[in-house]
């Protein structure tokens, strides 16, 4: 069998991928829990209280599921980040990180579109949602899907470090 | 081989690690000084030694900033600020895309003066959609004070004294990075959280619960 070349477009795409979006996904949940910008820092009850705030200026879910939301994403987002760049079972991962930041995207086309004066709460910093915010965000989502699709595709290929197989014989065993 | 990839996933983990310490570098400032400057007496409700401070950047004439006063900051008034634990403060920042809004500032910085300042907040608030189609300020301030109280707002308002206390809070928002309406800037033990936008009660108790704790 042919061995597949070590580098190419899909697996170059897979792992700017996993670190790309691994990074941004564990800096993401750091920084809502901890609020690395505020000095003194806050309890982490407060930082998720303030990120629940910012998860209600969306007006998309109700109180409880606000809460629910802010409590658990930003452990999901770190869980999920650091799975992506140790890259085991990546394809589960890859599916789940994309479905997430295109409900993130969901939510930023909407509020965008409906001219929502609100933060983005992205990385727990005022930062109003704007046209850049939509734009950054569909880029994720674009580099996401690729990564899955390309996850998909490579796991049915020999992985490119793995031992040619050896040559089939023809000859009948005796 | 395996040597290598072990050495890109540690690469990767150093890199992670490195936009943790780094990252907060690249953050848009939130924590500042927690003292509380240029406070007017007469636009403030609560007591100072509250441990929780908000400090409510508002346009009369902004539709999002009505419905943050009708739906969520008149029941933090009746729970957090009638038991002291809220000292709220009213900031004025009208937007220049709103033509009566610096009118409608002013009136309620003079009827702040004569202590009337809750009466005509509520009256412009409640009255938004009548008087920024009339521009008929006055007249909605007049329907809530006594002519006496009017005669004297009116001239507080001719005066012209009272854009340099607005200017003061608008100077203040720009520092707090104040840059649509409504913002709430929360201080406490030391920390200011602004937040933009309308908040939902329900939302907001849980956030200044855990502040108070």
């Amino acid at each position: 069998m042919m061995q597949s070349s070590p580098l190419n477009l899909r697996r170059a795409t897979n792992w700017i991928g996993r670190l790309v979006l691994g990074g941004i996904f564990i800096y993401a949940g750091y920084a809502k829990i901890f609020l690395p910008i505020m000095h003194p820092r806050p309890s982490i009850g407060v930082a998720l209280a303030f990120f629940a705030l910012q998860v209600g200026s969306y007006q998309i879910l109700p109180p409880g599921g606000v809460n629910f939301v802010a409590h658990t994403l930003p452990f999901a987002e770190i869980a999920l980040g650091l799975l992506l760049i140790i890259g085991w079972q990546l394809r589960i991962w890859a599916v789940l990180s994309t479905l997430l930041i295109l409900g993130f995207f969901a939510a930023v086309v909407r509020s965008y579109a409906a001219g929502m004066q609100i933060n983005c709460g992205c990385f727990a910093t005022p930062e109003p949602l704007t046209l850049w915010t939509v734009i950054r965000d569909g880029a994720l989502a674009a580099l996401a899907l690729a990564m899955t699709v390309f996850a998909f595709i490579e796991a049915r290929k020999p992985h490119p470090w793995s031992a040619p197989q050896p040559a089939q014989s023809s000859a009948l065993p005796r | 081989m395996n040597r290598l990839r072990t050495a890109g996933l540690l690469a990767l983990s150093l890199a992670g690690f490195l936009a943790l310490l780094f990252g907060p570098a690249l953050g848009v400032r939130a924590g500042q000084s927690s003292t509380v400057p240029d406070i007017d007496p007469h636009v403030t409700a609560g007591s100072k030694n509250a441990p929780i401070v908000m400090e409510v950047f508002s346009d009369f004439q902004c539709p999002a900033c009505k419905t943050l006063f009708m739906t969520t900051n008149r029941q933090v008034l009746d729970n957090y600020v009638s038991t002291g634990k809220v000292f709220l403060i009213h900031r004025d920042f009208p937007l220049p895309m709103h033509a009566h809004s610096q009118v409608a500032a002013q009136y309620s910085r003079a009827a702040a003066q004569v202590g009337k300042f809750d009466a005509v907040e509520e009256a412009l608030f409640q009255n938004q959609e009548k008087w920024e189609q009339t521009g008929d300020v006055d007249g909605t301030v007049a329907a809530v004070l006594s002519p006496a109280e009017m005669t004297k707002v009116r001239a507080l308002v001719k005066g012209g004294t009272l854009n340099a206390a607005i200017q003061k809070d608008v100077a203040l928002g720009k520092l707090y990075n104040v840059n649509q309406t409504p913002t709430t800037v929360f201080h406490a033990k030391g920390q200011t959280f602004p937040y933009s936008g309308v908040m939902s009660y329900e939302i907001l108790r849980n956030f200044l619960d855990q502040l108070g704790k």
